[in-house]
């Protein structure tokens, strides 16, 4: 017996080609004329539409073959497919065929055919071609006759009706192939080029003329478009439009108008992109009713490619130039962007839901495969050879001497087998609606294979989404979703109005259980790919369905209820309709609003870390503004000094009650060589007035200019004292002032966090004993040897004394109880080291009692630390040359690998570039291989085991309990808290980011700020009227002045931002 | 037992060939041509490699110096560096080899022993060492084994001191800071924009100079965008001479002149998804083939012919310490990247630009220490054919003398349009100052004259 079926328990069962007839294959050839040497996107492979061309009810299947013939298989029920290509007349008559998407162009009932194809590179000849369904199983190719025939370099075609004139219009994404050479500025999108540039064709009765220009279309050489999604991102009703872009691009965000032209946000609303943008689809995934979007990118998730291959690293010398050029930084991952504000802001948590890396990835399909009301995400893989094997590159590099061009491609092309095979299985991710669980290997067979389109359809009409996959150089993939679980459905088809009888651009919000579902008609999806007309939801074991509101093309609404569940159900479009009603702006006054109360610009000096040690995981010379807010001049009223980095002047803001009065003070100025870090006004001298300590940190100037300093308040001005306090070069993070001894006068505690240059060191942090007379001596009974972010005094244990709680990095938070007999550390749980970035005091489980907030690095990284396999950090001078070097280590599959590439590691240890040749030889070693135990036992350790932000609970002065925040606050590092009044209701908030880290982890901006007043009611500061945080958030003040406070957003190499509110 | 000829009648001008006793087993027999295939062997690693051209001129030196040494460190035809080189412990003594030891097979040995070190494709050194041994073992196992034992003494006092050049230690120190944007300060340059190499070279030991600095050139002209000033115009100048080069072909003698010196290793071609990159000698590399032709045409024997190329790699390796100090001091801007944001942004140079700041010129200042140093062994007027190039598909060169071939290679500069006219006039009179040193530092005849080490010829 032939075996035909796979015996499995995965919930889409691959189906044999014997048994189903379907046995298309996108085989591709290659010469020495064509080939991904003479053409990138060789290897993109094809797409595949489905849609029911007969009629019958049953979607049918066309799959478009590159340079083979398309073809189109009948859906005969049961998974049996016929092929009628011959009959049809539709192999297409194109050289190099790519996208495809079924639509009704004429509107005669019967679906049409659209294929997109690469015209006039090469030799490749033809046009796109669309395939009029004669209603008699044959089709007529007649592009010409609407205006589709475009000859151009084409992805694929998206059909909507952009301007709501009743028709359908279309939007093509092209590519570019210039080379990677070709990096012109980035107005060059501006200046339009044919055959590589977008297009938004406008259906004028049946004719489609190019309006890509008067609608604002980017069209220029660097225009290399993978895929588009549609969608209402800005919930107005009107269709928006996301481009992926391949390459330094950035990708295109138009939000429509509804003029006829579109606006291009990307910039504005997003704060981190894809870089090498291949796929995409947009769907709500987060039930809130708003789109959300997938970009899918090349990151490897195994170790081996990831060591071989060109990643980020490769970009961080090329970015500071394509910033210059105008681009956008972009990160080679998939980028989940989760609509925030209705399309205005979008935060990104792909690593967070660990959909960042499935490798080099095509088609991302958001669909509920198991019907149980959470969208779930497939996406296709593989490449028939990495172009970006690091050992390729250097072998190409290395092998072309003394060839012309000519013969040098003519030798490349033999030489092409030596590319590694990219063949990397699909995988697929269980939704459940917050974040994604990986169910690839147990939902679908792990099998490497070259899939590139990808549809899914319910073919056999039981239910249950099933999956169509078209393959290079192998036979299509047909999977049966064979859902075990007892779950319920529905299914609309939309009969709308001519000239759009589909309904194409219709919203469906569908009520049940307590949860809305959200979905819109737009056809061409994910990778090249068309999907039917039908919108699918799944139920889950609830089978009542409250209600069903269906939007529209012409904005009316139409309220379905009573509908009975697992079935397809019809929608007739009726007249007299009511308009939907859009959200508008919101109502009511907020609560805070912006003013121009103060102009402060912080800015950051030129030094650059990375350029003295290439190894390190992040900055640590980018660590102000310094701020302190205290009332100087005894009016009752606060104020502020904001200390700059190194070259910038610090400005100090005298309050008058009425406003903040920017004040010149001699002695800041002369000291705009400090880089300030860190800042605390308190009365050094007993005198009753505010006296300032300002901590320094790392600039350009070297390290005689990094002391600390003390600024005495004396007649009406700052006066720097030279010696009452210790020289302090090390990087200060933080000074807290307090009358720690209860002897009248202020002492401080002072927390370092490293030695300019060597990263890894550890530091000691100490406390200044004042002798009430402005001497400061240290407290020879504290010891803190650690890495010190940030610290604070608060009485926790309820004695009397003010504690010192520390925010450490590469160590756990410290609490010393302040005792009668000295500082106690006490005893917090195990197994808490983080990189702690920030601590506040608060009563967060509102159990009366001051429990301890802790901000760490967020759990939206790459790197997934756990108490069983921390992150590590080695510190030594591994090549003993006079200077230390700080090798990170990540677990992965039992062994501990060096984070960094091999050309990275050499470029601090030469030793490396000897003994590793290749990367092949250097993928896979493990820190123990490469070092050796002996000299890793040598080096000193730190480790990470949580990178998860949260609290310790106070149990009667007890701490013993950790428990992390949801997930909002794990978006990216925190550096802040901040309590604030609103609404005569106290609130925490939040801000922080970083855009310290090296190009491995890329930046982290998704913490856009967030408030609450309880845990289970975190929202974000933009409900508020507070501008949605993309900066660097260093520290979150406010102010009193007479009638209203300030809030002030203080960031990093940016300006501040203040609001005005009530309290 | 073998005789050596201690003294060479070099006034006469003969190359006096050394002379062998009939012993049962034959002597190795080592000639100057032996020699040049060696240096043609590292000079192809190198390419293969990717050496920068300062790092090139390193790996040139010391292999160079070993051999020199193996012959004159105790009893040779010339006076041992060994005094008179940076850095070498005043009290090194290599060990008198015994009576008959074969010193041109040691200095062979010695030769690849070092060079060993120095490149990265280690193992094709080691295989063509062992292919040389292996015959030369068959030939007379026992004087093999002798040279060997003294090789390795050589080789070992010259690497000991080598490993003392701070090279390592220069290999992790800072990148170039590319994040200042200075206007005038020098940025990475298309196509593959690569960080500037070498960044800390000066703190390389030089072999006779007393510091990096001591031939520092006069500064160059002030950055200014005013169209009257010196910077501007020079500027400018790259631009016009560019356009009206182009203007008249690709067959012009001034693109045949920028693309015979190109000599630039990282020329690459972006192609798809891949970048190559063109292989290219370095400029040192062809100062070693200049060196090759006139040795080989003035018919040096086996000593001068060692002699030859190790003054000569000592003056390359001290010049581009000189230029290297003065590039990383001014950081100058490329022409290519003014010329495209403020003339012309379709404009490209004829060469490709290579990956450092541009004052002074690498070629300027390395010819003209080079051709110095040829001219006091070969003299002057001593025309050659330069087919250096023809490997890499260009054509052959004639030149009057050392001199002449300088100044075309630094002219090749502006040609190429990577240099502004300063970089090449006082990176001219820069490689002269080293050159001129270098001759009158370094004592190689034993008899006291300082032109002796030359001999003359009828060229």
């Amino acid at each position: 017996m032939e075996k035909i079926t796979e015996e499995s328990d995965y919930l889409l069962e691959s189906i044999a080609p014997e048994l189903s007839g379907l046995n298309f294959s996108n085989n591709i050839t290659e010469d020495a004329e064509h080939s991904i040497i003479n053409y990138i996107y060789y290897y993109n492979g094809a797409g595949v539409a489905v849609g029911d061309v007969n009629n019958d009810g049953l979607p049918d299947l066309y799959f478009v073959g590159n340079s083979i013939p398309n073809k189109l298989y009948l859906n005969l029920g049961d998974f049996k497919f016929e092929d009628i290509t011959e009959k049809a007349e539709v192999a297409g008559k194109a050289s190099w065929q790519t996208g495809v998407t079924m639509v009704d162009i004429n509107q005669d009932g019967w679906m049409d055919i659209y294929v997109s194809a690469v015209s006039n590179l090469l030799d490749f000849t033809g046009h796109n071609e669309l395939y009029i369904n004669n209603q008699d199983g044959t089709f007529t190719e007649s592009s010409a006759d609407y205006g589709l025939d475009i000859a151009s370099y084409a992805t694929q075609a998206y059909f909507f009706d952009y301007d709501h004139d009743g028709d359908l219009d279309v939007y093509i994404v092209n590519h570019s192939v210039h080379t990677t050479y070709s990096y012109g500025p980035a107005e060059t999108r501006n200046d339009r080029k044919p055959l590589v540039g977008d297009l938004l064709l406008r259906n004028n009765n049946g004719k489609f003329e190019d309006v890509s220009e008067i609608a604002n279309i980017y069209g220029g050489a660097n225009n290399y478009g993978l895929s588009a999604s549609l969608a209402d991102f800005n919930k107005d009703g009107w269709t928006d439009i996301y481009v992926c872009n391949d390459f330094h691009e950035n990708d295109y965000y138009y939000i429509n108008n509804q003029d006829g032209t579109f606006t291009e946000k990307v910039d504005e609303a997003f704060s981190i992109i894809s870089n090498f943008s291949m796929g995409s689809d947009a769907a709500d995934i987060n039930a809130d009713g708003l789109p959300d979007l997938i970009t899918l990118d090349m990151l490897p998730e195994k170790e081996r490619i990831l060591k071989e291959t060109e990643g980020d690293d490769a970009l961080y010398f090329i970015q500071q130039r394509l910033r210059k050029l105008g681009y956008k930084d972009q990160f080679a991952r998939n980028m989940l962007q989760i609509n925030h504000n209705d399309g205005k802001l979008f935060t990104e948590k792909a690593l967070m839901d660990g959909v960042a890396a499935t490798d080099w990835s095509w088609a991302a399909l958001f669909a509920d495969f198991n019907n149980d009301t959470h969208q779930d995400l497939f996406i296709t893989n593989g490449i028939l050879r990495r172009p970006n094997s690091l050992d390729f590159k250097k072998y190409v590099a290395s092998a072309f001497k003394g060839r012309n061009q000519n013969d040098g491609l003519a030798w490349l092309f033999k030489s092409i087998d030596s590319m590694p095979s990219g063949k990397v299985s699909n995988k697929i991710f269980e939704g459940n609606s917050v974040t994604f669980n990986n169910r690839s290997g147990k939902w679908l067979n792990d099998e490497p294979s070259l899939s590139n389109g990808a549809a899914y359809a319910d073919l056999n009409l039981d239910g249950n989404l099933d999956l169509v996959l078209n393959n290079l150089n192998g036979t299509a993939s047909i999977y049966k979703n064979i859902n075990p679980s007892p779950s319920n459905y529905i299914s609309f088809k939309l009969n709308y109005l001519k000239p759009n009888l589909n309904g194409i651009g219709t919203t469906i919000n569908l009520y049940a259980g307590q949860k809305l579902q959200s979905k819109s008609l737009y056809k061409s999806r994910g990778f090249l790919s068309g999907m039917t007309d039908q919108l699918h939801f799944g139920l889950g074991k609830n089978n009542a369905i409250d209600s069903v509101v269906v939007i529209w093309p012409n904005l009316k609404k139409q309220v379905l209820t009573n509908l009975e569940s697992n079935r397809l159900q019809e929608v007739n479009y009726v007249q007299d309709l009511e308009d939907n009603s859009f959200r508008a702006a919101k109502p009511g006054k907020a609560a805070f609003q912006k003013t121009d109360q103060m102009e402060f610009q912080h800015q950051e000096d030129l030094y650059n870390d990375f350029l003295n040690e290439k190894l390190i995981p992040y900055k640590v010379s980018t660590m102000g503004p310094a701020v302190a807010v205290g009332d100087v001049t005894g009016n009752g009223f606060d104020d502020l000094y904001i200390g700059n980095a190194a070259g910038k002047p610090a400005k100090f803001y005298l309050n008058n009650g009425n406003e903040l009065v920017l004040t010149p003070i001699k002695v800041f100025s002369n000291d705009s060589i400090y880089e300030d870090n860190t800042a605390v006004f308190f009365d050094a001298d007993g005198d009753g007035d505010q006296d300032l300590y300002v901590g320094s940190g790392i600039s350009k100037r070297g390290d005689a200019n990094y002391l600390d300093r003390l600024y005495l308040f004396e007649q009406g001005t700052f006066k720097r004292t030279p010696s009452s306090i210790p020289d302090n070069k090390l990087v200060t993070t933080v000074v807290k002032a307090n009358d720690f001894d209860l002897d009248g006068d202020i002492d401080l505690f002072v927390g370092n966090l490293t030695e300019s240059k060597h990263f890894g060191s550890s530091v000691n942090s100490y406390i200044l004993v004042n002798d009430g007379k402005a001497n400061f001596s240290k407290l020879k009974s504290f010891k803190l040897n650690s890495k010190v972010n940030d610290a604070i005094w608060k009485d926790v244990n309820g004695d009397g004394r003010s504690d010192l709680i520390v925010a450490t990095e590469w160590d756990g938070p410290k609490l010393f109880f302040n005792t009668v007999s000295g500082f106690k550390p006490k005893d917090l749980p195990s197994k808490l080291n983080g990189l702690w970035q920030s601590v506040f005091v608060s009563d967060i489980d509102q159990d009366g009692d001051e429990d301890i907030l802790l901000g760490n690095w967020g759990l939206n990284s790459k790197f997934k630390p756990t108490p069983m396999t921390p992150l590590k950090m080695y510190y030594l001078d591994f090549d003993k040359n006079g200077n230390t070097e700080t090798v990170i280590a990540y677990h992965k599959n039992g062994s501990y690998y060096p984070l960094h590439s091999r050309d990275e590691l050499a470029s601090q240890l030469t030793i490396i570039k000897k003994r590793y040749v290749r990367n092949k030889d250097y993928a896979l070693k493990t820190m123990e291989d490469i070092f050796t135990p002996y000299t890793l036992n040598e080096a000193q350790l730190n480790e990470v085991h949580s990178f998860a932000s949260g609290y310790l609970e106070n149990n009667n002065g007890e701490f013993s309990k950790f428990v992390e925040f949801p997930y909002q606050l794990q978006l990216a590092p925190i550096n802040s808290f901040q309590k604030i009044n609103v609404n005569n209701k106290e609130h925490i908030i939040v801000g922080g980011n970083s855009y310290r880290s090296n190009n491995y982890q890329g930046t982290y901006s998704a913490l856009k700020g967030f408030m609450f007043s309880s845990l289970d009611s975190i929202v974000p500061v933009s409900n508020f009227g507070i501008d949605s945080f993309k900066e660097e958030v260093k520290t979150i003040e406010t102010i009193s002045i007479r009638n209203h406070k300030i809030l002030l957003i203080i960031s990093n190499d940016g300006p501040i931002k203040t609001y005005r509110y009530e309290n | 037992m073998r005789i050596r000829a201690f003294f060479i009648p070099i006034a006469l001008g003969i190359i006096t060939l050394l002379h062998y006793s009939c012993e049962p087993k034959e002597d190795i027999e080592v000639a100057a041509r032996d020699y040049h295939l060696l240096i043609d062997k590292v000079t192809a690693i190198m390419v293969n490699d990717i050496f920068s051209p300062p790092q090139a001129s390193r790996v040139y030196v010391y292999p160079n110096i070993a051999a020199y040494e193996a012959l004159n460190a105790h009893s040779g035809s010339y006076k041992s560096l060994i005094p008179q080189l940076n850095g070498f412990d005043k009290n090194t003594k290599i060990k008198v080899p015994d009576a008959d030891t074969n010193l041109k097979l040691a200095a062979l040995l010695a030769y690849m022993q070092v060079a060993e070190k120095l490149v990265f494709s280690e193992d094709v050194i080691r295989t063509y060492r062992d292919s040389l041994t292996n015959q030369w073992a068959s030939q007379n196992p026992e004087s093999l084994k002798k040279a060997e034992a003294y090789a390795n003494e050589v080789s070992a006092n010259v690497i000991a001191w080598m490993e003392n050049d701070l090279y390592r230690e220069t290999r992790s120190m800072p990148d170039y800071d590319f994040f200042n944007q200075d206007p005038g300060r020098w940025q990475p340059t298309p196509p593959s924009y690569m960080k500037g190499i070498e960044p800390h070279w000066a703190k390389i030991r030089p072999m006779v100079m007393d510091s990096a600095s001591q031939f520092k050139p006069l500064p160059p002209p002030s950055f200014s965008l005013d169209k009257a000033s010196k910077f501007y115009r020079e500027l400018n100048e790259v631009y016009q001479i560019s356009e009206a080069i182009r203007a008249d072909g690709n067959d012009s003698e001034e693109i045949g002149i920028a693309r015979f010196w190109d000599c630039n290793p990282y020329v690459s071609i972006t192609k798809g998804h891949f970048m190559f990159a063109e292989k290219k000698i370095t400029p040192g590399a062809h100062w070693m083939g200049i060196c090759k032709i006139a040795s080989l045409k003035s018919g040096a024997d086996f000593d001068l012919t060692v002699l030859a190329y190790t003054k000569t790699s000592i003056a390359l390796f001290d010049a581009f310490i000189s230029c290297w100090d003065e590039k990383y001091r001014s950081n100058l801007i490329r022409p290519e990247t003014l010329i495209a944001e403020y003339i012309d942004p379709t404009w490209q140079p004829i060469l490709q630009t290579p990956p450092f700041p541009e004052y002074s010129s690498g070629h300027s200042v390395i010819s003209n220490a080079a051709s110095k140093v040829l001219t006091s062994i070969y003299g002057d007027n001593f025309g050659f054919v330069d087919d250096t190039e023809v490997p890499y598909k260009l054509p052959e060169r004639t030149f009057s003398s050392f001199y002449d071939a300088a100044t075309e290679a630094a002219l090749s500069r502006l040609y190429g349009g990577i240099h502004y006219r300063s970089a090449i006039e006082e990176g001219a009179t820069q490689g002269e100052n080293v050159g001129d040193y270098v001759n009158n530092k370094l004592q190689l005849n034993k008899e006291s004259s300082k032109t002796k080490d030359m001999i003359t010829s009828n060229h």
